[in-house]
């Protein structure tokens, strides 16, 4: 019972991290139709950001708010450049590609600024674990399950109570009619290209110390994004971040309770997990049907 | 039409007068047949290294380029292939050649098996599980670390010539890689040019129309898939004898961008182009090898964008272009229908 609780709980720290990664590749989703396979790494790089400037002498909590607000500029940058030159039609294809050559730079360029050694990183509550019932919680994994919750209700406040969040929904909606209307849709999805960012740079640094810093460190963790991302319907923000739970409790049962399953074939379930919702139910749990005029 | 116009769009093969396509061919064989004579060994492998990058962007380019379905995770029947090789040689005792046809097999029926269901995502979505796939296939090779060795990796000693040619091993492996690449080539040529190529081509501008000329999408695009694993399975066979060496780390991520490089470099959809992607893949790295441990990735990586950007007809594109501004050839392509060449436009695929 006890293994059980702490598996548990282990999984839905973990959960948080993969649900909160996959919802910034929702957001770029829904805004530009692409799966942003650099997405991780734009989180990598702004927790090396965050790493530097601590090295600088800032406090922690400053220099991830430091990375944060220079990532916004770094996403709305990445589309500005590389995906809105391209225009609304581009094939499926030169953005796959264009998108998988940002993800090779990004995590090289890391490795030839910062190198490719691993690096600790400073939690910013460390301190003895916390006891929920039989199982125990680290300060810092409880500081990544917050931040995921208060990340969900930033973006539900935006998305909801303000007009530039009813904007953004209608621009997701209809494109066509949002423009019409006197939205600039274009700018809105460089804006959503900056608030991906922001949320990858912090889930990154707060996940930095478990993970130990260094360019490939958000690797394993994108497969099991991409799962999230899948399972909880591509672009549905709240099915991402529930969907992220699941795959992690999922995944840590599995790796505990399964034979044979070891850490190496704990990613399989993530691609068994990938490959089995989108035959048997392409639009994940939360997920709108798309619904193609032939 | 100016030329950043023109590169962007496919343009029509050039016709070489054929007593010139004839004798270009010919010298090019004998310079390929004498050169190992001549080369030092390391040179010979790394030549080696181009055929085998030949055989998998053949595949690959009938499936991504004429078929129009994106795999990043062919790194795994490459893999597939390579550990067959690795385990039936050092453990069984098997004659090194004869896990060619083993590994076609395996990696054809393991193709078929992943393709019957995951062809019929989308492209984002294939894209989406094969990069998952090759993100996890290192960690799968050790998983099984009772056959893999896991991350030790395996040492083979293997693919030396038979003592009647009396070849060295580095000349010996080249022939063959040199000959396994012009079988490929000729069969993937015939298939491009023939009624299959046409089905394919058909699949990726339009389905619903290539299933109205009856074409079976689902059947034609699995078997095309499976064809291309397999080519990818035998290309790890000769892998190993180049490199003589397997491990897990070598077939991640790294791989699977590797093998989209050398599809796109060279000119997506054309054969020729996979032969300049080969170079590409092989003579790029080993250059930039002692700058930093990063650079070869970061080359890999800006490479992507700025053909995607500038040159998305790749090599072969730019050379039509040239062609065509050449005295004869001039009028050819400058008379051709701009909304007939469109149809050849391999940037509008799996939209």
């Amino acid at each position: 019972m006890q293994l059980l609780m702490q598996q548990m709980v282990d999984g839905i720290a973990w959960g948080s991290l993969y649900g909160a990664l996959a919802l910034t590749l929702v957001l770029v989703y829904r805004a530009s139709g692409i799966i942003n396979f650099a997405q991780a790494e734009f989180a990598m790089v702004g927790a090396f950001v965050a790493w530097q400037f601590h090295d600088w002498g800032a406090p922690i909590l400053l220099a991830i708010g430091a990375a944060m607000v220079l990532s916004f500029f770094g996403g709305a940058a990445a589309e500005l450049i590389f995906v809105r030159p391209l225009g609304r039609n581009a094939s499926h294809f030169t953005l796959i590609i264009i998108t998988l050559g940002l993800m090779l730079v990004f995590n090289n360029g890391a490795g030839w600024v910062w190198d490719f050694s691993t690096r600790s990183f400073p939690e910013i509550w460390s301190g003895p674990v916390l006891n929920i019932g039989p199982a125990v919680l680290s300060r810092q994994a409880f500081a990544i399950i917050a931040a995921a919750g208060i990340i969900a209700v930033i973006l539900y406040v935006i998305f909801q109570r303000t007009r530039v969040g009813l904007a953004m929904r209608a621009a997701v909606g209809n494109p066509e009619s949002a423009t019409l209307s006197g939205i600039g849709v274009a700018n809105l999805t460089t804006i959503t290209w900056g608030m991906a960012a922001v949320i990858g740079t912090l889930v990154a640094s707060l996940a930095a110390p478990q993970l130990f810093l260094q360019p490939n460190m958000l690797f394993t963790t994108l497969i099991y994004a991409f799962a999230a991302m899948i399972l909880g319907g591509l672009n549905s923000p709240p099915g991402a971040l529930v969907a992220g739970i699941i795959v992690g409790v999922v995944e840590n049962l599995a790796g505990t309770y399964i034979p044979g399953i070891g850490n190496d074939f704990k990613q399989a379930i993530a691609l068994v997990i990938i490959i089995g919702v989108l035959v048997v139910r392409p639009q994940g749990l939360f997920g709108k049907k798309e619904v193609a005029r032939v | 039409m100016n030329i950043f116009a023109k590169l962007r769009t496919q343009q029509l093969p050039v016709q070489t007068p054929r007593p010139l396509a004839v004798v270009g061919l010919v010298a090019l064989l004998a310079w390929f047949a004498y050169q190992p004579l001549v080369s030092a060994p390391f040179v010979n492998f790394e030549r080696s290294m181009v055929f085998v990058y030949v055989v998998v962007g053949l595949g690959l380019n009938l499936l991504t380029g004429l078929t129009g379905q994106i795999s990043l995770g062919h790194g795994a029947f490459f893999a597939l292939g390579a550990y067959s090789s690795a385990t039936l040689v050092n453990e069984y005792g098997w004659q090194y050649w004869t896990v060619v046809p083993f590994a076609a097999v395996a990696a054809f029926a393991l193709g078929y098996l992943v393709g019957r269901p995951v062809l019929r995502l989308t492209g984002l979505q294939l894209a989406l599980v094969t990069l998952s796939l090759a993100l996890i296939t290192p960690s799968i090779i050790k998983a099984f670390d009772d056959i893999t060795k896991g991350q030790e990796g395996i040492i083979l000693d293997t693919a030396h010539a038979p003592t009647a040619v009396g070849l060295e091993r580095d000349q010996w492996v080249y022939y063959l890689c040199l000959l396994a690449a012009i079988l490929t080539l000729v069969v993937c040529h015939r298939l491009a040019h023939g009624r299959v190529g046409r089905s394919l081509i058909a699949i990726r501008d339009n389905e619903t129309v290539a299933t109205t000329l009856g074409v079976r999408p689902a059947v034609t695009k699995t078997y095309i898939f499976a064809f291309s694993a397999a080519l990818a399975g035998v290309a790890g066979v000769l892998y190993t004898w180049v490199v003589q060496f397997v491990g897990p780390d070598a077939f991640g991520l790294h791989l699977a961008i590797t093998f989209i490089i050398l599809i796109i470099v060279g000119g997506i959809g054309t054969t020729a182009g996979v032969v300049f992607g080969a170079l590409f893949v092989v003579y790029v790295p080993s250059m930039t090898a002692d700058l930093d441990q990063s650079i070869a990735g970061l080359s890999f990586g800006v490479t992507l964008l700025l053909f995607m950007f500038l040159l998305p007809t790749g090599v072969v594109g730019l050379l039509r272009v040239l062609a065509g501004y050449l005295p004869g050839h001039g009028k050819r392509v400058a008379g051709v229908d701009e909304s007939e060449s469109a149809d050849l436009d391999p940037l509008t695929l799996s939209k």
